[in-house]
Protein backbone atom coordinates (compact mmCIF):
# COMPACT_ATOMS: atom_id res chain seq x y z
CA UNK A 1 0.00 0.00 0.00
CA UNK A 2 2.79 2.77 0.80
CA UNK A 3 4.09 1.15 -2.47
CA UNK A 4 1.25 1.95 -4.04
CA UNK A 5 1.21 5.67 -2.83
CA UNK A 6 4.77 5.77 -3.50
CA UNK A 7 4.26 4.93 -7.41
CA UNK A 8 1.50 7.28 -7.70
CA UNK A 9 3.61 10.23 -6.18
CA UNK A 10 6.39 9.75 -8.49
CA UNK A 11 4.13 9.41 -11.82
CA UNK A 12 2.46 12.76 -10.70
CA UNK A 13 6.25 14.05 -10.92
CA UNK A 14 7.62 12.58 -13.63
CA UNK A 15 4.55 13.86 -16.14
CA UNK A 16 5.98 17.64 -17.27
CA UNK A 17 3.02 19.96 -17.01
CA UNK A 18 2.84 21.44 -20.15
CA UNK A 19 -0.37 23.17 -20.87
CA UNK A 20 1.19 26.61 -19.78
CA UNK A 21 3.25 26.31 -23.10
CA UNK A 22 1.09 24.88 -25.20
CA UNK A 23 -1.25 28.18 -24.04
CA UNK A 24 2.00 30.32 -25.11
CA UNK A 25 2.40 28.94 -28.21
CA UNK A 26 -1.19 28.93 -29.28
CA UNK A 27 -0.93 32.65 -28.58
CA UNK A 28 2.04 33.22 -30.53
CA UNK A 29 0.46 31.43 -33.36
CA UNK A 30 -2.45 33.47 -33.14
CA UNK A 31 -0.55 36.75 -32.77
CA UNK A 32 1.31 35.57 -35.85
CA UNK A 33 -1.18 35.21 -38.42
CA UNK A 34 -2.71 38.21 -37.23
CA UNK A 35 0.34 40.24 -38.02
CA UNK A 36 2.08 38.80 -41.20
CA UNK A 37 -0.72 39.71 -43.46
CA UNK A 38 -1.15 43.07 -41.25
CA UNK A 39 2.60 43.83 -42.06
CA UNK A 40 2.60 44.11 -45.78
CA UNK A 41 4.11 47.63 -47.23
CA UNK A 42 4.22 48.66 -50.43
CA UNK A 43 4.90 52.11 -52.98
CA UNK A 44 1.78 52.89 -54.70
CA UNK A 45 2.50 53.89 -58.48
CA UNK A 46 0.03 55.72 -60.95
CA UNK A 47 0.31 53.80 -64.22
CA UNK A 48 0.11 55.29 -67.31
CA UNK A 49 -3.57 55.87 -69.04
CA UNK A 50 -3.59 53.35 -71.74
CA UNK A 51 -5.71 55.59 -73.39
CA UNK A 52 -4.27 59.07 -73.57
CA UNK A 53 -6.18 62.01 -74.85
CA UNK A 54 -4.21 64.09 -77.75
CA UNK A 55 -3.63 67.27 -75.40
CA UNK A 56 -2.48 65.11 -72.64
CA UNK A 57 0.73 64.26 -75.22
CA UNK A 58 1.61 67.83 -75.22
CA UNK A 59 5.09 67.67 -71.95
CA UNK A 60 4.34 69.66 -68.83
CA UNK A 61 7.38 71.86 -68.58
CA UNK A 62 6.97 72.01 -64.88
CA UNK A 63 6.97 68.25 -64.13
CA UNK A 64 9.93 66.02 -62.40
CA UNK A 65 11.31 62.98 -64.28
CA UNK A 66 13.78 60.73 -62.53
CA UNK A 67 15.93 58.59 -64.57
CA UNK A 68 17.54 55.94 -63.15
CA UNK A 69 20.33 55.13 -65.08
CA UNK A 70 22.63 52.29 -65.48
CA UNK A 71 25.57 51.75 -63.31
CA UNK A 72 23.69 53.96 -60.56
CA UNK A 73 23.48 56.67 -61.79
CA UNK A 74 20.86 58.94 -61.37
CA UNK A 75 19.24 62.09 -63.44
CA UNK A 76 16.55 64.35 -62.41
CA UNK A 77 15.82 66.11 -65.50
CA UNK A 78 18.73 65.36 -67.51
CA UNK A 79 20.56 66.80 -64.97
CA UNK A 80 23.01 63.95 -63.41
CA UNK A 81 22.57 63.48 -59.30
CA UNK A 82 25.06 61.33 -57.41
CA UNK A 83 23.62 58.74 -55.29
CA UNK A 84 24.15 60.29 -51.98
CA UNK A 85 23.00 63.54 -52.83
CA UNK A 86 20.06 62.59 -54.12
CA UNK A 87 17.65 62.63 -51.40
CA UNK A 88 18.71 66.05 -50.34
CA UNK A 89 18.40 67.11 -54.12
CA UNK A 90 14.74 66.17 -54.17
CA UNK A 91 14.17 67.80 -51.47
CA UNK A 92 15.11 70.94 -52.37
CA UNK A 93 12.76 70.63 -55.12
CA UNK A 94 9.61 69.35 -53.21
CA UNK A 95 9.88 71.64 -50.42
CA UNK A 96 8.77 74.69 -52.16
CA UNK A 97 6.37 72.50 -54.75
CA UNK A 98 3.00 72.72 -54.41
CA UNK A 99 2.39 69.93 -56.41
CA UNK A 100 4.31 66.07 -55.12
CA UNK A 101 4.47 64.73 -58.31
CA UNK A 102 7.45 62.79 -59.91
CA UNK A 103 8.30 60.46 -62.56
CA UNK A 104 10.06 57.60 -62.38
CA UNK A 105 11.83 56.29 -65.39
CA UNK A 106 13.83 53.38 -65.17
CA UNK A 107 16.50 52.13 -67.95
CA UNK A 108 15.45 48.98 -69.20
CA UNK A 109 19.11 47.67 -67.74
CA UNK A 110 19.14 48.35 -64.14
CA UNK A 111 17.93 46.18 -61.35
CA UNK A 112 14.50 46.93 -59.93
CA UNK A 113 15.52 47.25 -56.46
CA UNK A 114 16.98 50.34 -57.50
CA UNK A 115 14.24 51.67 -58.84
CA UNK A 116 12.69 51.26 -55.72
CA UNK A 117 15.67 52.56 -54.10
CA UNK A 118 14.90 55.49 -55.72
CA UNK A 119 11.05 55.67 -55.64
CA UNK A 120 11.59 55.25 -51.81
CA UNK A 121 13.93 58.19 -51.98
CA UNK A 122 11.12 60.50 -53.73
CA UNK A 123 8.58 59.51 -51.29
CA UNK A 124 11.15 60.27 -48.47
CA UNK A 125 11.88 63.91 -49.54
CA UNK A 126 7.69 64.71 -49.63
CA UNK A 127 6.75 62.78 -53.27
CA UNK A 128 3.10 61.88 -52.74
CA UNK A 129 2.60 60.96 -56.30
CA UNK A 130 4.99 58.41 -58.40
CA UNK A 131 4.33 57.74 -61.75
CA UNK A 132 5.27 55.56 -64.50
CA UNK A 133 5.84 57.09 -67.84
CA UNK A 134 4.38 54.89 -70.90
CA UNK A 135 7.31 53.35 -72.50
CA UNK B 1 -3.51 7.60 3.60
CA UNK B 2 -6.25 10.17 2.89
CA UNK B 3 -3.33 12.72 1.55
CA UNK B 4 -2.48 9.29 -0.99
CA UNK B 5 -6.49 9.08 -1.80
CA UNK B 6 -6.64 12.86 -2.78
CA UNK B 7 -3.39 12.90 -4.38
CA UNK B 8 -4.79 10.63 -6.78
CA UNK B 9 -7.94 12.47 -7.46
CA UNK B 10 -5.51 15.19 -8.31
CA UNK B 11 -4.04 13.18 -11.21
CA UNK B 12 -7.19 12.08 -13.01
CA UNK B 13 -8.58 16.49 -12.51
CA UNK B 14 -5.58 16.90 -14.88
CA UNK B 15 -6.77 16.01 -18.17
CA UNK B 16 -4.47 13.84 -20.44
CA UNK B 17 -3.02 16.66 -23.23
CA UNK B 18 -1.07 14.01 -24.84
CA UNK B 19 -3.28 12.94 -27.64
CA UNK B 20 -4.10 16.71 -28.22
CA UNK B 21 -0.36 17.39 -28.74
CA UNK B 22 0.10 14.83 -30.83
CA UNK B 23 -2.71 15.93 -32.81
CA UNK B 24 -1.31 19.20 -33.48
CA UNK B 25 1.87 17.84 -34.05
CA UNK B 26 0.82 16.51 -37.17
CA UNK B 27 -1.47 19.06 -38.35
CA UNK B 28 1.87 21.53 -38.10
CA UNK B 29 3.89 18.78 -40.16
CA UNK B 30 0.73 18.68 -42.71
CA UNK B 31 0.58 22.59 -42.97
CA UNK B 32 4.49 22.57 -43.33
CA UNK B 33 4.05 19.99 -46.39
CA UNK B 34 1.22 21.55 -48.24
CA UNK B 35 2.19 25.64 -47.70
CA UNK B 36 5.75 25.36 -49.87
CA UNK B 37 2.94 23.22 -52.42
CA UNK B 38 0.49 26.05 -52.78
CA UNK B 39 3.10 28.71 -53.29
CA UNK B 40 4.59 26.15 -55.57
CA UNK B 41 6.92 27.34 -57.63
CA UNK B 42 6.51 31.21 -57.02
CA UNK B 43 9.77 32.82 -55.15
CA UNK B 44 10.64 36.40 -55.28
CA UNK B 45 12.32 38.37 -52.29
CA UNK B 46 11.21 41.56 -52.43
CA UNK B 47 13.04 44.73 -52.51
CA UNK B 48 13.69 46.98 -49.42
CA UNK B 49 13.35 50.54 -48.78
CA UNK B 50 12.18 52.33 -45.96
CA UNK B 51 9.11 55.13 -46.81
CA UNK B 52 6.88 52.74 -47.73
CA UNK B 53 3.41 52.73 -47.32
CA UNK B 54 1.41 49.97 -44.95
CA UNK B 55 -1.35 48.03 -47.17
CA UNK B 56 -2.61 45.10 -44.77
CA UNK B 57 -4.13 42.34 -46.69
CA UNK B 58 -7.88 42.53 -47.70
CA UNK B 59 -10.06 40.21 -49.14
CA UNK B 60 -10.25 40.29 -52.65
CA UNK B 61 -6.66 41.82 -52.72
CA UNK B 62 -5.24 40.80 -56.47
CA UNK B 63 -1.42 40.23 -56.35
CA UNK B 64 0.56 40.22 -59.32
CA UNK B 65 4.05 38.35 -58.86
CA UNK B 66 7.18 38.36 -60.98
CA UNK B 67 9.71 36.16 -60.03
CA UNK B 68 13.06 35.52 -60.44
CA UNK B 69 13.27 34.63 -64.14
CA UNK B 70 10.21 36.96 -64.95
CA UNK B 71 7.59 34.62 -64.95
CA UNK B 72 3.67 35.54 -63.97
CA UNK B 73 2.13 34.23 -61.20
CA UNK B 74 -1.31 35.71 -60.75
CA UNK B 75 -2.85 35.47 -57.08
CA UNK B 76 0.14 32.71 -56.78
CA UNK B 77 -0.85 30.73 -59.92
CA UNK B 78 1.32 30.50 -62.80
CA UNK B 79 -0.24 32.42 -65.63
CA UNK B 80 1.09 32.20 -69.07
CA UNK B 81 2.79 35.76 -69.85
CA UNK B 82 0.84 36.05 -73.32
CA UNK B 83 -2.46 35.26 -71.30
CA UNK B 84 -2.40 37.94 -68.07
CA UNK B 85 -3.49 40.58 -69.86
CA UNK B 86 -6.92 38.95 -70.97
CA UNK B 87 -7.13 37.62 -67.02
CA UNK B 88 -6.55 40.61 -65.81
CA UNK B 89 -8.94 42.46 -67.63
CA UNK B 90 -11.78 40.00 -66.86
CA UNK B 91 -10.90 40.69 -63.23
CA UNK B 92 -10.61 44.76 -63.45
CA UNK B 93 -13.90 45.06 -66.28
CA UNK B 94 -16.45 43.93 -63.09
CA UNK B 95 -14.35 45.40 -60.37
CA UNK B 96 -16.01 48.60 -58.95
CA UNK B 97 -13.24 49.04 -56.06
CA UNK B 98 -9.91 50.96 -56.66
CA UNK B 99 -8.53 49.18 -59.68
CA UNK B 100 -5.45 48.93 -57.35
CA UNK B 101 -3.21 45.37 -58.20
CA UNK B 102 -0.27 44.28 -56.18
CA UNK B 103 2.47 43.57 -57.94
CA UNK B 104 5.01 41.77 -55.67
CA UNK B 105 8.50 41.02 -58.04
CA UNK B 106 11.92 39.66 -57.07
CA UNK B 107 14.53 42.43 -56.19
CA UNK B 108 17.17 41.37 -58.72
CA UNK B 109 14.91 41.21 -61.78
CA UNK B 110 16.09 43.24 -64.36
CA UNK B 111 13.58 46.40 -64.95
CA UNK B 112 12.47 46.21 -68.25
CA UNK B 113 10.55 42.85 -66.78
CA UNK B 114 8.70 44.81 -64.28
CA UNK B 115 8.27 47.70 -66.25
CA UNK B 116 6.79 44.83 -69.28
CA UNK B 117 4.57 44.05 -66.89
CA UNK B 118 3.27 47.52 -65.61
CA UNK B 119 2.79 48.02 -69.11
CA UNK B 120 0.31 44.97 -69.25
CA UNK B 121 -1.52 46.11 -66.31
CA UNK B 122 -2.18 49.51 -67.28
CA UNK B 123 -3.55 48.11 -70.73
CA UNK B 124 -5.98 45.97 -68.92
CA UNK B 125 -7.56 48.44 -66.67
CA UNK B 126 -5.17 48.70 -63.33
CA UNK B 127 -4.69 52.27 -62.41
CA UNK B 128 -2.46 51.92 -59.58
CA UNK B 129 0.12 49.30 -58.94
CA UNK B 130 1.50 48.90 -55.61
CA UNK B 131 4.95 47.24 -55.83
CA UNK B 132 5.26 45.59 -52.30
CA UNK B 133 8.68 46.37 -50.53
CA UNK B 134 9.62 44.72 -47.46
CA UNK B 135 10.50 47.23 -44.79
CA UNK B 136 14.17 47.40 -44.29
CA UNK B 137 15.53 46.20 -40.56
CA UNK B 138 15.40 48.90 -38.32
CA UNK B 139 14.22 51.42 -40.18
CA UNK B 140 10.79 53.49 -39.78
CA UNK B 141 8.92 55.71 -42.54
CA UNK B 142 9.69 59.13 -42.38
CA UNK B 143 6.29 59.84 -43.62
CA UNK B 144 3.67 60.86 -41.28
CA UNK B 145 0.93 59.95 -43.20
CA UNK B 146 2.23 56.24 -43.01
CA UNK B 147 2.93 55.93 -39.64
CA UNK B 148 -0.89 56.80 -38.94
CA UNK B 149 -2.00 53.98 -41.36
CA UNK B 150 0.65 51.55 -39.32
CA UNK B 151 -0.82 52.32 -35.77
CA UNK B 152 -4.49 51.70 -37.15
CA UNK B 153 -4.48 49.33 -39.56
CA UNK B 154 -8.50 49.37 -40.08
CA UNK B 155 -8.39 52.97 -41.36
CA UNK B 156 -6.36 51.85 -43.99
CA UNK B 157 -8.81 51.04 -46.75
Amino acid sequence: MSMSADSGGSNLSNDMNVTPMIDVLLVLLIIFMMIIPMSRKAIDTQLPDPNPQPQNSQVNPDQIVLEILPDDKYAINKEPVEKAALLARLKTIYDPRPEKIIFVKGDTMVAYHTVIFAMDQARGAGVKVIGIPPK
Amino acid sequence: MGMSVSGGGGVKAEPNVTPMIDVMLVLLIIFMITIPQINAGFKAVPPEGQNLKPHPEVEGDQVLGIDSEGRYYLNKRPVRNEDLETLVKQIYETRTEDKIMYVKAHRELQYLKVVDALDRLARSGVAVAALITEQAPGTESLIESDKLLGSKPSGGQ
